[in-house]
């Protein structure tokens, strides 16, 4: 009886132990092995909006947070000066044309007495017209170049997007080359994903993705579009061309990297507006199509 | 699937608070389940409320995900 007893309370014991162990393997898979990370977020391209030419900023088109077209006019560099510009271009034009046609004539003249003339004043004459033509070709250069530098004052919107952090006020001097405010571009807009590299083997491009912004319930759809080339090897330092530097062996815990997964965004629900650089949770639905890659249990 | 809840502002992944309420529920149940037969007859009797407390944490997360994902923030 006492055997028995003994038998039953240990089956029901091994039964209880299989239960736990059965849970923990499931909570293992849901928190785990699912395809899921918190740590998105949207992302966009950004072109730095710099001016071709240097001076004063003198007029501002757009307000800041404002949405532009591509060829919107930003804002407006010093117009006046490189109106002056163009006008001494053309004066220098004026000027060059009138010294050629006086070689010119000089020239032809000295040709048509050659009896009277020396040989070498002819073709100093003549070297002297030649000469003149080019220095006009330089300043129709230098008028053309005054002129699109005249229209580089203007500075347009490189493609459409969002006027962002914009400080710049008129009265500012701007050097050519300094960005002046920031253009989001927003056909670019994408959410990347980073997942530890021990959710990567069930994540293959193209499957569905579904991404929630931080504090807003309502689903983004998308799909994996990319999932990156590479990321840095952290266990060595140093340059190509020298010996490896790899660091020393840390060798009972190793943390799993994260590798950036491109979510490209099929649908927007109509209320929702994703800024770059807004957290977002990304949860991915792999495709069951019987290419699975098989994965490696917690040992 | 429910991935984070926020408590006052502050984000955190919603296993912790499945963790959480199903530890506070085992616990609400443990003088119900003491006189259940069952208690008896296992070597180490808590082992039960351990099993208890990972299927609940398990099923707390299931459950909302399939039926509380209209109304709780993922």
């Amino acid at each position: 009886m006492l055997q028995r007893h003994n038998l039953l309370r240990s089956i029901a014991t091994l039964l209880v132990l299989i239960v736990i162990l059965a849970a923990i393997y499931a909570l293992w898979l849901r928190y785990q092995v699912e395809p899921v990370t918190r740590d998105g977020k949207v992302r966009a391209d950004m072109v730095p909006v710099a001016a071709d030419v240097s001076g004063l900023v003198t007029e501002i088109r757009v307000a800041d947070n404002q949405a532009v077209k591509k060829g919107d006019v930003l804002f407006v560099i010093d117009r006046p000066r490189y109106r002056l510009a163009l006008e001494q271009a053309e004066a220098a034009i004026a000027s060059d044309r009138v010294a050629l046609a006086q070689a010119v004539r000089e020239d032809r003249r000295n040709r048509a007495m050659p009896d009277v003339i020396a040989a070498e004043a002819i073709e100093q004459g003549r070297a002297r017209a030649e000469g003149l033509r080019a220095v006009l070709g330089q300043a129709v250069a230098a008028r053309d170049l005054a002129r699109f530098n005249l229209e580089r004052t203007m500075v347009r919107a490189p493609v459409d997007g969002t006027i962002s952090n914009l400080s710049l006020q008129p009265g500012v001097y701007l050097t050519a080359g300094k960005a002046a405010l920031a253009l989001v571009y927003n056909h670019s807009m994408r959410v990347e994903g980073y997942f530890e590299e021990t959710k990567l083997p069930a994540i293959r491009v193209g499957d569905p993705a579904s991404v929630y912004l931080m504090g807003v319930a309502d689903e983004i759809k998308g799909h994996v579009q990319s999932i990156a080339g590479g990321v840095e090897d952290r266990e060595r330092a140093g340059a190509d061309g020298q010996l490896a530097n790899v660091n020393p062996s840390f060798t009972w815990v190793r943390l799993a990297q994260r590798i950036p997964v491109r979510i490209a965004i099929d649908k927007v629900p109509a209320n929702v507006r994703m800024i770059p650089g807004q957290t977002a949770t990304v949860v991915i639905h792999p495709r069951k199509d019987g290419r699975e890659v098989h994965r490696s249990l917690p040992w | 699937m429910i991935e984070e809840v926020h408590v006052l502002g502050v984000y955190m992944p919603a296993a912790l608070l499945w963790a959480v309420l199903a530890a506070v529920l085992v616990y609400l149940l443990r003088v119900p389940i003491q006189r259940l037969p069952v208690y008896r007859i296992l070597w180490h009797p808590s082992l039960l409320e351990l099993a208890l407390f990972v299927l609940l944490w398990w099923g707390l997360g299931a459950f909302a995900d399939l039926f509380l994902h209209e109304w709780l923030f993922s």
